[in-house]
């Protein structure tokens, strides 16, 4: 699948790249038409991702788990049991098969081994035969004819020669060749005489003759002394011919060695023939051992000369020391045991088929229901509730499928309660929001409103919304009258209105308002229609009400008034809305109180307003009263003084002199406590024009250098040069200067009195010290006061209204500044004040 | 001829005053008890100088300043304002009224004579 789309994807893209670059040029000359198919090239293009994302993302969702678990789960045990016993089967018939080929093998060497050794026992029984002892001369002779009988009965001979004992022919019979007579040829020295003397028998190794037939000389001591020995030349071709008869198998051989490991005979005489040495292979030379230790181990399994693998097993002719071979190439004598396997692969690869579609059978038969419960269960959870899983299977998986259903069947039920419920509560609790809104907007009205219609409009209006009736009043009560006016109404017609007005409840009469009140609690009438007939209840009934609720306006338990609400349905009030009422004819009795109280302020204030007015007119007034008679005073003392009246004896001069001092003085106080009370009344206006600070101490110097000569008090100023011109009032500052210079100078015996002025940052700062007596700590705050003199009992001489300084602050605090004082007791004193340069107009003096 | 002086002061202790110091002083007086008896007398006598006292029943100072201010006849005479109204801004009320200058009660006749004697040099 993966392959094939990355193919079809791949293709596509080369498509696409391939219109796209087709279709570039075109673009050039016809851009709209170009811009269209390239469009759709990558339209094609997007729609074969998006579709092979569809496809990759189906995949990653299929779950598939059980099934691939089960059907892999059956594959490997139905495999596995077919390849154990494959396994087994196969270990045992190889071991079998290998026994068996070995006996045969072993078998038939064995009897090649016997006839050969046969065969050569009679060679050797006949020469001996033929080797008895003769008497020499006539014994030659028939010797000769032994010979040609022995030649007779034995074709494997081929020669057959007699040598004296002193190893001289004496002679020779042959099947090839002349029969040669006392040749006398000497063999003493050979090896066949040599040997067969000293063992009786000599067997020579294999020889061949016309390069094709392999001999054997036989050569056998007569008995006796001095005997002869017959020397037979043995054709083996014998043993070749029982060595090829020998089959094993199609490729089988059998074949001989010597006791030195030479082949002498093999089905191929062509390797006999090149006189093969075979005493190197592992199981000849093995075979060679065990001829002398018999505790040498043979292995079945050998390598031939052409390195195959070979299954051997051999027999020794033990007469002549040769071994026979009987060798089958492992490959086809294990022929049966492969096909055996190969059986069993093909097998086990059906099993193994059988057993996966046998698997997924099964597989699909337990998952698909798994998984349609596992589909069920998730649309389930997903919150289909109305979705049911169908499952038929007759067994645990259908009774799990039946009781998620049943739990689906539960669940829905409760999440059905559940919403009910929750619907419930939200109702409840929109309702109690929109109570709580109400009062907090009731509240919101008496507390930002002083209007007390307003706030008992917007409560009658909200009260009558959540008690859902369609009109209400509220009254209040007048405790002299008893009665109640309507001081707010909702929903009510104007003829309702007044009837109301006329009818005019009263505290302890029938009505509603008058029994709710009377009794302190709340009263509903359920259904206006029975209750007795009175005016007001004909006017009630004909505009539409049924119902209605009275609830006192109590403060502290005295009436404040009542709230009534009217329905246009009978029935009786739910105890919630008469608690709601309740709590807003609390509300109402709040406001209302608020409200009383609020007016009995206003009055209270605004008599005190009067008062005040009335006090500052009084003050003005005396004061002009008071100087205006003072102004004749003054003024008739100095015209006498000037003689204007003619000439005063000099004793009544010194008494206008008195009369000028005290009436001064008293001018003063008058003025002070001018100034003060329209300074405390807000009435002092500061004057605001440019002025110098240098005039201003030079004017209060030069008014008050008469008084520091005549206390002999040197007045010494400091007035810096480039003081900058101020703006403020003048006179007022002047006022304060001469007040602190003439209270230096009044309480200064002697030393001298300072004034320094300068200007800082855009502030005046002015210093007045003197050498007078000083002001105790603890009254340096207070000589600011109003009537407050330093040691009243000490300063009775120094003529003083206790004002001046108190005015002075006042002024320099009008002017945005700040006066203080330092002093040590006994050394002095220095008061200090400083003032912006250009003083704004302070507000509230008017 | 000696100058002549209206008085326009309703107390009579300071009409005194005045006209002892005044008359002492060579000046021929004139007297009203009120700022419309002052236009008036004014405007019959044409005086030299007016010493006119702010407060003042019938019509106050104020107005009768502007009276005589306001008319062609009388405007050239100087008219300094006498009063108890010792506050600040009282003094600037009076100069918009019209007046010449302005002396506070209680005054000292000495300094009054001064103040007279600037207007009126002999």
């Amino acid at each position: 699948m993966t392959a094939l789309r990355a193919r079809v994807d791949k293709a596509v893209a080369a498509a696409s790249t391939s219109l796209r670059s087709r279709w570039r040029d075109v673009q050039a000359s016809v851009p709209s038409v170009g811009m269209s198919w390239r469009n759709a090239a990558s339209g094609v293009f997007l729609w074969w991702r998006k579709l092979a994302a569809k496809i990759r993302s189906a995949r990653a969702q299929q779950t598939g788990g059980l099934f691939r678990k089960y059907a892999s789960l059956l594959v490997a045990l139905v495999g596995g049991s077919l390849f154990i016993n494959a396994c087994i089967e196969m270990y045992y018939s190889y071991g079998e098969r290998r026994e068996a080929l070995i006996a045969v093998q072993r078998e038939k060497a064995y009897g090649a081994a016997a006839v050969i050794e046969q065969f050569v026992k009679e060679i050797e029984g006949q020469v001996g035969w033929a080797t008895g002892f003769l008497p020499s001369g006539s014994g030659l002779e028939q010797r000769r004819f032994d010979f040609l009988r022995l030649l007779r009965q034995a074709p494997a001979i081929t020669e057959v020669s007699y040598l004296d004992g002193d190893g001289r022919e004496q002679i020779k019979v042959s099947r090839l060749a002349m029969d040669t007579l006392a040749s006398g040829l000497d063999f003493s020295k050979d090896r066949k005489f040599v040997e067969a003397k000293a063992n009786k028998r000599y067997l020579s190794p294999v020889y061949f003759r016309k390069e094709s037939e392999p001999y054997l000389t036989l050569a056998i001591a007569g008995a006796g002394h001095n005997a002869g020995v017959t020397v037979a030349e043995v054709n083996l071709k014998f043993i070749w011919d029982v060595i090829s008869r020998i089959r094993v198998g199609k490729a089988g051989v059998a074949y001989v060695v010597d006791e030195r490991g030479l082949l002498i005979a093999h089905p191929d005489i062509g390797i006999v023939l090149r006189k093969t040495d075979l005493s190197q292979l592992p199981h000849v030379d093995l075979a060679r051992k065990r001829l002398r230790d018999a505790n040498i181990d043979v292995p079945a399994i050998s390598r031939d000369r052409s390195s195959r693998d070979v299954l051997t097993a051999f027999a020794p002719i033990s007469t002549l020391g040769w071994l026979v071979f009987v060798d089958l190439p492992t490959s086809e004598a294990l022929q049966p045991v492969y096909e055996s396997l190969r059986r069993t692969i093909v097998v086990l690869g059906v099993g193994l088929g059988l057993a996966a579609l046998a698997g997924i059978w099964l597989a699909q038969r337990m998952a698909v229901p798994i998984r349609a419960l596992a589909k069920g269960a998730a649309r389930i959870g997903a919150g289909d509730l109305d979705h049911r899983i169908e499952i038929h299977t007759g067994d645990e998986v259908q009774r799990l499928a039946d009781s998620f259903n049943e739990m689906t069947a539960q669940l829905k039920d409760s999440y059905a309660t559940l919403e009910q419920k929750v619907t419930d509560r939200t109702r409840e609790l929109s309702e109690a929001l929109d109570q709580l809104r109400a009062l907090i907007g009731v509240s919101h009205a008496i507390n930002s409103t002083l209007d007390l219609q307003a706030v008992l409009a917007a409560i009658l209006a909200n009260a009558c919304r959540l008690a859902n009736a369609g009109g209400g009043a509220i009254y209040t009560f007048d405790e002299v009258s008893e009665e109640f006016s309507l001081a707010a109404t909702h929903g009510m017609s104007a003829d309702l209105i007044e009837t109301v007005r006329a009818a005019r409840p009263r505290l302890h009469d029938s009505s509603p308002v008058g029994r709710s009140t009377s009794s302190r609690s709340v009263i509903q009438v359920a259904d206006l229609a029975v209750e007795p007939a009175s005016p007001l209840r004909e006017a009630l009934l004909k505009a539409d009400v049924r119902a209605l609720l009275a609830v006192p306006l109590l403060r502290e338990e005295r009436i404040i008034g009542a709230l009534m609400v009217r329905r246009h349905q009978p029935g009786t009030f739910d105890q919630a809305i008469i608690e709601l009422m309740q709590s807003f004819a609390s509300q109402s009795a709040l406001a209302i109180q608020n409200a009383r109280l609020f007016q009995e302020i206003d009055e209270k204030s605004r008599q005190l307003e009067v008062a005040s007015q009335h006090k500052s007119q009084f003050l003005a007034n005396m004061s002009h009263e008071l100087r205006t008679p003072l102004n004749a005073i003054l003024g008739y003392t100095e015209l006498m003084q000037d003689g204007l009246y003619g000439e005063l004896p000099s004793k009544v001069k010194e008494v206008l002199v008195r009369v000028e001092t005290n009436s001064t003085h008293l001018l003063g106080l008058i003025n002070d406590v001018l100034d003060l009370s329209k300074i405390e009344a807000g009435q002092l206006v500061l004057s605001s024009e440019d002025y110098s600070m240098k005039n201003v101490v030079d004017t209060v110097v030069s008014a008050t250098e008469s008084l520091a000569e005549a206390k002999k008090l040197p007045l010494k100023v400091e007035v810096s040069d480039d003081m900058p011109v101020g703006h403020g009032d003048e006179r007022r500052i002047a006022q304060v200067l001469l007040n602190l210079v003439g209270n230096a100078i009044k309480f200064t015996d002697a030393g001298e009195v300072r004034i320094a002025a300068k200007a800082v940052d855009g502030t005046f700062s002015v210093a007045v010290s003197d050498t007078g007596p000083g002001i105790p700590a603890a009254e340096k705050g207070r000589v600011f006061h109003e009537f407050h003199q330093v040691d009243s009992s000490n300063t009775k001489t120094k003529a003083g209204t206790g004002l001046g300084l108190a005015i002075a602050k006042r002024i320099v605090e009008l002017h945005s500044g700040r006066i203080w004082v330092e002093s040590e007791l006994g050394k002095g004193s220095t008061f200090y004040f400083e003032l912006p340069v250009r003083t704004v107009q302070h507000e509230g003096i008017a | 001829m000696s100058k002549c002086i209206l008085i326009v002061e309703d107390q009579e202790d300071n009409r005194t005053i005045l006209r002892d110091l005044l008359g002492k002083a060579g000046y021929d007086i004139i007297e009203a008890v009120n700022g419309e008896d002052g236009v008036a007398l004014a405007l019959a006598k044409r005086p030299d100088l007016i010493l006119m006292d702010i407060q003042l029943p019938v019509m106050d100072g104020y107005e009768a300043t502007r009276r005589i201010k306001a008319n062609a006849a009388l405007k050239a005479i100087p008219v300094i304002a006498v009063t108890s109204y010792a506050l600040s801004g009282d003094e600037a009320k009076a100069r918009a009224a019209g007046c010449d200058a302005y002396v506070a009660k209680p005054f000292s006749p000495r300094q009054l004579l001064a103040k007279v004697r600037e207007y009126l040099p002999s």
